[in-house]
């Protein structure tokens, strides 16, 4: 029964092309401009590290300059600063309440002394604390992290980046071997595997799209070699002079994360943070209001407003084209089965059932459908390889490219169920249809 | 033209008639708004930089060697940029316009953090400055060569003169004569007012208006980078950069080049976001417009080819051509005012929601003017093509059975 249902469906395609071809171009186009903006939609606002996100926080503290006048974000002045200063980040990261803790800074850093070196190269480093790999379940090729004694030292190890490694020691496993850091001799201790999480959500001060890091060095090496970040810093009250003056200071720049995986934990990190809040105030510090935070992963993307609103626009944009597209096509199937409506009468009168009248007109739009969605989802892999090259001039390369199976899944889906809410009501009023007006009218 | 038979003959396929005005309602309010929206971002595009970034480009750099000596480094990579063969003006720069490195701050009318605050951006640059970012003073004077605080360690070192932009101007002073006065920092340390220039875009952080711009007399560097702002001939900034970037990497090997970009490259950088969406917004528009377009024309195509013998009657008993054609076009037409009607509440919502949701603008109303009268234009002429074909059928069909 289906081959001949599908027999029919071909014979009133080939009736009229043009309209067929609208149909089937109408829901591809709805379908391709829905996949392209659903995956820049996804990419955006996916969490790089979901299967933590209820164990990770971002630790803040609001030590800001209490005048009205100069707030940290003058879009949104109730916020604390996302980073924090170094006497606080001391304080907080000696607790002993967090599973596990990293303190985290944006060092600037040049490369030198490797044997496949062509020329001293700027790379991105963070300097962290030991448990940056095991908190973030960043992957090493080979080696690993370091110890605690390193952090204190610290001692001179650093772990390389998998592009670096490539790029300095063609690829081999150059754990043990050294290599200059701002022309300081450090230990490779690690290689990474390939590891980007977009957006970098552990700090994301500036191009939190960007490039990837190139170099993790232990968190102490800043002041120990008084460098000053080479990220995001800023600084509000007594005036700095000396490196000194500069880590006493209230200037913030360094992203705590704590590893917290119970309410209780969470509850302890947070009356800690509070209390060392009240003492320092009754000193003189912290004149804004208490506005402490622990916040996971995904908060604190949406508080870092990682998502831009453009994208969220054009995701509804998206949709009402599809609803366009599918009306279009939900009007035309209906005029056309309509127009059958004498061949369909003389089925019914020769016994066709009203089931059977329907199955026959839902195989049409099941063609229809697939043939659409088929055509849709290449037109959408096209429509982002465009994408993709319109984004990368804005510094954001690569976070698009990924058309992903969850994301191919979705279309998958959207395809399925959208075209075939459209034909339903057009193939299920047709055999609604009395078949004895048709019959006699012409 | 009597309106009844067309309307009868409408309520006969009254599903179809409902479908094709969603489209229309949907389509109107589509593209009103995206209409208005791209008009915004074009309109930030277009906004004046008041810079030749045509003719300008910027390196960063950074030492990273125990011999590495800033003033001896700047100065030496200074005095070879200014010898090329094609460049304008070369200075130092503690921020890069149009770009996102560099510093910003608050500058207060009072001392004290009294009086109008501004939050401004920093650029730190010697007394060729000014004419390395072609800016024009309109009041008081430019720096001297003796004035340029030389580089120290301080990490953040008062200056006691600053040059402002017309709008920091305003912001601080609004209605006064701002050149001589005295501002104060957030930590209250006091700067002269000595030069006013006119408007350009300093670095565009978040949160800092672009034309708060403050130049002061020192050289920056204590984060480690520092930036050279160059200004060349008409057209010759790619070029002299791409040799500028060799040559400075082997002529000093304490310190490395991090990047040199054109100061078109970083109003590129700048612009993607509102283009991007300009672009996108463009193509789904135009996307709609012609499938609502194709919708109406095979809907009319189809109500004429299935309605050829009801023509052909009317033909027979004394309709003119013309009287077919404008049955079929007033049945449109009273589609496309339903659909629009309902559009015009639909495109009302959405831009109240847009303004709601994402702080937008309010909609101009001359946008939904435009967008009805377009949408009834091309929903006509949509359907214009298979109305005249209808008129062609011969008042002899009527005769024959179908």
């Amino acid at each position: 029964m289906l081959g001949y249902y599908l027999w029919l469906a071909a014979k009133s395609f080939r009736r009229n092309p043009g309209l067929t071809a609208l149909m089937v171009g109408a829901i591809a186009l709805g379908i391709s401009t829905c996949i392209v903006t659903l995956t820049v939609y996804h990419a955006m606002s996916g969490n790089p590290i979901w299967w933590k996100n209820n164990i990770l926080y971002a630790v803040t503290m609001d030590g800001w300059d209490p005048s009205p006048s100069d707030p940290y974000d003058p879009a949104h002045p109730q916020l604390a600063p996302p980073q924090l200063t170094y006497r606080d980040a001391q304080y907080l990261y000696q607790s002993t309440i967090p599973r596990r803790k990293v303190l985290i800074t944006q060092l600037l850093g040049v490369l030198s002394g490797a044997p496949g070196e062509t020329a001293p190269v700027h790379v991105m480093t963070h300097a962290v604390t030991r448990d940056f790999f095991s908190m973030f379940d960043v992957p090493f090729e080979y080696g690993g992290g370091w110890s605690a004694s390193a952090d204190s030292g610290p001692e001179p190890v650093i772990v390389l980046s998998k592009e670096q490694n490539d790029k300095l020691f063609g690829g081999a496993d150059s754990v043990g071997q050294t290599i200059l850091w701002n022309d300081h001799r450090f230990r490779i201790v690690g290689v990474l595997k390939n590891w980007r999480p977009l957006p970098r959500f552990y700090d994301m001060t500036t191009r939190r799209w960007g490039e990837p890091d190139d170099a993790y060095v232990p968190f102490q090496w800043g002041p120990a070699l008084q460098i000053l970040p080479g990220g995001n810093s800023s600084c509000w009250g007594d005036p700095v002079t000396t490196y000194q003056d500069y880590l006493g200071s209230e200037c913030v720049w360094i992203e705590m994360w704590a590893e917290l995986p119970t309410a209780q934990a969470r509850e302890r990190m947070q009356a800690y943070m509070d209390s060392y809040w009240a003492v320092q105030r009754k000193a003189g510090r912290f004149a804004r209001p208490l506005n402490n935070h622990l916040t996971d992963v995904s908060d604190w993307l949406k508080v870092n407003g990682v998502v831009s609103s453009d994208s969220r626009i054009l995701l509804r944009l998206a949709f009402a084209f599809l609803i366009v597209c599918l009306i279009n096509t939900v009007g035309i199937l209906l005029a056309k089965f309509l127009r059958a409506a004498p061949t369909t009468g003389l089925r019914r009168a020769l016994g066709a059932s009203r089931r059977q009248i329907f199955l026959q007109h839902l195989a049409e739009v099941a063609t229809l459908s697939f043939v659409g969605a088929a055509l849709g989802l290449a037109l959408g892999a096209a429509g982002l390889v465009g994408v993709h090259a319109m984004y990368t001039y804005g510094g954001a390369y690569g976070v698009l490219a990924r058309f992903d199976p969850i994301g191919i899944l979705w279309a998958l889906a959207l395809a399925a169920v959208s075209t075939l809410a459209a034909g339903l009501y057009p193939a299920w009023a047709i055999g609604r249809l009395p078949p004895s007006l048709y019959l006699k009218s012409r | 033209m009597n309106i009844k038979p067309v309307v009868s003959a409408l309520l006969r396929n009254r599903m179809g008639a409902v479908l094709v005005a969603l489209e229309i309602a949907i389509a109107l309010a589509v593209l009103v708004n995206a209409a208005f929206i791209v008009g915004q971002r074009i309109a930030m595009i277009d906004e004046p930089t008041g810079l030749d970034y045509h003719d300008m480009f910027a390196v960063t750099m950074a030492g990273f060697t125990k011999d590495f000596s800033l003033p001896s480094s700047v100065a030496s990579d200074m005095a070879y940029l200014r010898s090329m063969p094609g460049v304008v003006s070369a200075s130092p720069v503690g921020s890069i316009p149009l770009s996102g490195d560099g510093g910003n701050g608050v500058l207060y009318a009072q001392t004290g953090q009294h009086g109008n605050s501004a939050v401004y951006t920093t650029l730190q640059t010697d007394e060729q400055g000014m004419s390395t970012l072609g800016a024009t003073l309109i009041a008081g004077r430019n720096f001297r060569p003796t004035e340029i605080l030389p580089w120290s360690h301080a990490i953040d070192q008062a200056v006691p003169e600053i040059i402002v932009t017309q709008s920091l101007a305003r912001a601080l002073f609004p209605g006064r004569q701002a050149l001589g006065q005295v501002v104060y920092d957030v930590r209250n340390r006091p700067m002269t007012i000595i030069g006013i220039t006119r408007d350009f875009k300093g670095q565009v952080g978040a949160g800092t208006p672009p034309y708060n711009v403050a130049l002061m007399p020192q050289l920056a560097g204590a984060f480690g980078g520092y930036y050279c702002l160059v200004r060349t001939e008409p057209g010759r900034a790619e070029a002299i950069m791409r040799r500028a970037e060799r040559e400075l990497a082997v002529r000093n090997t304490t310190r490395v080049i991090f990047y040199a970009h054109t100061l078109d490259y970083f109003k590129g950088q700048l612009d993607s976001e509102n283009r991007n969406m300009a672009i996108f917004l463009v193509a789904v528009t135009a996307l709609i417009l012609a499938i609502t377009c194709l919708g109406i024309f095979g809907l009319t195509t189809f109500n004429v080819s299935t309605r050829t013998k009801q023509i052909g009657t009317m033909r027979a008993v004394g309709a003119r051509k013309r009287d077919v054609v404008s049955h079929f076009l007033l049945e449109n037409a009273i589609i496309v005012a339903l659909g629009v009607l309902v559009g015009c509440t639909l495109t009302l919502g959405v831009g109240y929601w847009l303004s709601r949701a994402y702080g937008m603008p309010r909609l101009d109303l001359y946008f939904l003017a435009a967008g009805v009268f377009i949408l009834a234009a091309i929903g006509q002429l949509a359907a214009w093509q298979p109305a005249r074909r209808a008129a062609s059928v011969p008042p002899s069909v009527a005769t024959r059975t179908v």
